[in-house]
């Protein structure tokens, strides 16, 4: 199913535990292992340890922002893909996040086929043009 | 007494020649004052009766009216029985007057003394209210068994409670009918229609009621057509009166006729008395609030028995006995009533309303039982809003004030006062309709700024939803479903879905139209509910929120949504004011206490840049706005929401930075308008 011979690695970053344990689950039953965090603060304490393959994150969160979260890794040359997926829907924000290089923009509540192509397509390979967030 | 021409009638009054009609049958219609004197027979005794009758001879009588009859006029010397027995002899003049169709009309009789005989006699210049006695006819059947038990004690009265037997036989007969003077004299504003039916007592002075009840008593020991007289005691109505008293005939065994001769005890002339009675009268008559009369007095000794038992809660007793509170609904009687009183209740006239008080609270049961308990306690006066039935069935709201009477006055009397207030009642109605659907438009207005949090916050657990349902039937497509794990999904979705229904409701809550509620409430409860509308405002724009809420705060009656809309629209405010600060600097601060009064403060401060000096005063006027999309009507509506809960609404700056309100609610006890 997967072109790349490990497992990837997830990361999970939503403030609501309720939709963090929704998709950690949705993840898991798709053969995926993911890690989930409540602010992208705890997230970037993981990274400094820890391999991921792909970033899910919401936009409004207590602390950092999911965007504030992209102009860092932005600014850390860090280019793991980024599916942003959020409930928001102002223009700005979205236009802002691709313009931070986030793999696609998806809108809460979102399809689980809809989420797993994305992130198929944001890890099958980090240019290929893929997700509805490109393509709108 | 049916009257042909009243000009006549009040010309008769008059004269001092004894004047007497008669219809064709011989029966007296009317009998002026002079007669009156002439002959001791009050008006009121003799009308309707048989000329025959007052005759010395009968068959003398009889033949002079045939007389009469055949030439239409006849002069000679009559031969009168008076009310003392005796016979008074006159010079009379008779003539029979015809109508213009030739039937006949009346007889006129004018009599003077023979001479030797002269009337006990008043100044015939003096006004004819004095030279007339107060007359009287009046009911003792009520008195059955009190004239029983005086009659079993003949033989003597050896421990005084005749006295009392003689007052309450005053108590409880009832008056027939009176003359003018009466009326005049004790009516007060009563007319002598309004008197008929009502106790004697409720006219008669105290001192002298137990006097009244003696002669009574001897009146109907003694034989048909002897009076009985005594004289009183100047009373302050009159001075020495004489009254006189005697049997009813045969056909009115129960009645008897008492007279009442003296002169008005009072140092200002008739015309004067007259006046100020008159201006009086119309004073009460024409006062713009309705007046009732009512006569409790019975319901008075009643209370006296319950006192004397030891009764003190007698709210608690009245609880457990309300067949007193029906007993003082029928049988308490309204007495007299004024013109708006018959106006605002709408009767026909005084007629209708001169009945038991039961009606006048019908649909207000309650009222009766705390004018009651007010009475018993001994309170000068009661007052309180009620719905009043009227007597075409429309439902008024008025204001209902009672004054009961002093104690140990001479006439026990109540007065029930009632003020209309159905149009002020309907106008505040249409005020707080208006103010609500104000209000309304305001959250509506308010819920229109968190949209973006309201979505978001209603995303949050539907996202959790779909992600878990598809995720549940991922586990069930496998080879061997998870039971497990689909139990656990479930389980999570069903938590989710009841986190949507709670924020769903919270905001219809607050969107809908509804008429206020009034519960008890705390403002710690408001604040924390308010918080919740605004989470996600505050923690996208990196708000911190230091909450100080304070532990036994008084409780507030008040609706729980205007109250919310109050912080709620201040917590925007105060989000909203911290845009330009830095996100470190941004502190929202929120303290709630009880004052030295028992009021609930709450107080929010913000450290944003504060408001202008040149502004502060204007903040809370309607359509006053600084924001570009704002219509003004926020902090209006949040002044008038906690005005109408009895509180106050101020701004301020803080030296520190930034603005702070404050809200103040009075304790529980001060209910919103509403209610």
């Amino acid at each position: 199913m997967w072109p790349l011979p490990q497992i990837p690695t997830v990361a999970i970053i939503d403030d609501d535990e309720a939709v963090r344990e929704a998709l950690g689950d949705l993840l898991h039953v798709s053969g995926l292992i993911c890690r989930c965090f409540a602010t992208a603060g705890a997230f970037l304490a993981a990274l400094r340890t820890t391999h991921f393959d792909c970033i899910v994150t919401d936009v409004r969160m207590e602390g950092m922002s999911g965007i504030e979260l992209l102009e860092r890794l932005q600014k850390d040359r860090c280019d793991l893909p980024i599916i942003v997926l959020s409930s928001i829907l102002d223009q700005q924000v979205r236009a802002r996040a691709l313009g931070l290089g986030a793999h696609c923009w998806l809108s809460k509540p979102v399809g689980d086929k809809r989420l797993l192509d994305a992130l198929s397509a944001a890890m099958g390979s980090g240019s290929v043009a893929a997700g509805e967030g490109h393509s709108s | 007494m049916a009257s042909p021409a009243s000009d006549e009638m009040s010309l008769a009054e008059l004269a001092s020649e004894s004047t007497v009609l008669f219809d064709e049958d011989g029966r007296v219609r009317y009998w002026n004052p002079a007669a009156e004197r002439l002959f001791g027979w009050p008006a009121l005794s003799v009308e309707g009766v048989q000329v025959t009758r007052l005759a010395a001879s009968s068959r003398q009588e009889a033949s002079a009216w045939a007389a009469l009859l055949q030439e239409g006029f006849w002069r000679g010397v009559l031969k009168r029985r008076s009310r003392d027995g005796h016979v008074v002899e006159v010079q009379a003049r008779r003539l029979v007057r015809f109508e213009d169709s030739g039937e006949l009309r009346d007889v006129v009789e004018f009599a003077a003394p023979t001479s030797g005989h002269r009337p006990t006699s008043i100044d015939p210049i003096d006004a004819p209210d004095q030279m007339m006695a107060a007359s009287w006819e009046i009911d003792v059947a009520p008195c059955e068994s009190i004239l029983a038990d005086i009659e079993g004690e003949r033989a003597g009265d050896p421990d005084g409670r005749h006295a009392a037997l003689y007052q309450e036989i005053v108590e409880k007969a009832l008056i027939v009918r009176v003359n003018k003077r009466t009326a005049r004299l004790v009516g007060g504003n009563r007319t002598r229609e309004i008197m008929a039916g009502q106790r004697v007592a409720a006219f008669w002075p105290l001192a002298s009621r137990s006097a009244l009840g003696e002669l009574i008593v001897e009146a109907l020991r003694s034989e048909a057509g002897r009076s009985v007289f005594r004289g009183l005691p100047t009373d302050g109505i009159l001075r020495d009166p004489v009254v006189t008293a005697w049997r009813a005939d045969s056909e009115r065994p129960t009645h008897v006729f008492i007279s009442v001769e003296g002169v008005a005890d009072d140092d200002r002339s008739y015309l004067y008395l007259k006046a100020s009675e008159a201006r009086y009268r119309k004073l009460i008559h024409y006062m713009p609030v309705a007046l009732l009369q009512v006569d409790a007095s019975h319901m008075g000794k009643i209370y006296a028995g319950l006192r004397a038992q030891g009764v003190v809660d007698f709210d608690g007793y009245l609880q457990e006995h309300p067949e007193l509170i029906d007993l003082a609904g029928r049988s308490v009687p309204v007495t007299d009533v004024n013109r708006r009183a018959v106006e605002l209740l709408g009767g026909q006239g005084p007629h209708d309303l001169i009945r038991p008080v039961g009606h006048l609270f019908a649909i207000s049961p309650a009222t009766l039982r705390r004018v009651m308990v007010g009475r018993f306690s001994g309170r000068t006066s009661h007052s309180e809003f009620m719905k009043v039935r009227a007597l075409d069935g429309r439902v008024l709201d008025v204001r209902f004030s009672v004054t009961y009477p002093e104690p140990l006055t001479e006439l026990d009397t109540t007065i029930f006062s009632l003020e209309d207030m159905t149009d002020r009642v309907r106008m505040e109605a249409q005020l707080r309709q208006l103010q609500a659907d104000y209000s309304h438009a305001a959250r509506v207005s308010m819920l229109g700024e968190l949209t973006s949090s309201i979505a978001h916050e209603v995303n949050q657990p539907l996202a959790a939803i779909m992600t878990n349902a598809e995720t549940s039937l991922r586990w069930l497509a496998r080879d061997v479903p998870d039971v497990t794990k689909v139990t656990q999904l479930t389980a999570r979705i069903a938590a989710s879905a009841r986190r949507a229904d709670e924020i769903v409701q919270r905001i219809r809550g607050m969107a809908s139209k509804r008429a206020p509620e009034t519960v008890s409430l705390t403002l710690n409860e408001i604040v924390q509910q308010s918080l919740l509308f605004v989470k996600h405002e505050i923690e996208t724009r990196s708000i911190r929120v230091a909450t100080s809420c304070a532990r036994n705060l008084p409780r507030v009656m008040g609706d729980r949504v205007q109250l919310q809309q109050v912080v709620v629209n201040l917590l925007i405010n105060a989000a909203q004011a911290m845009e330009g600060v830095d996100e470190a600097e941004r502190l929202l601060t929120i303290e709630t206490m009880a004052d030295a009064e028992g009021s609930s403060v709450l107080t929010l401060r913000d450290r944003g840049p504060g408001i202008p000096a040149e502004h502060l005063s204007r903040i809370f006027d309607g359509f006053f706005t600084t924001k570009d999309e704002g219509m003004g009507i926020g902090l209006a509506i949040c002044r008038s929401i906690v005005a109408a809960h009895g509180g106050t609404i101020s701004a301020a700056n803080v030296s520190a930075g930034g603005a702070e309100f404050r809200v103040e609610l009075p304790a529980a006890e001060v209910a919103p308008r509403w209610t």
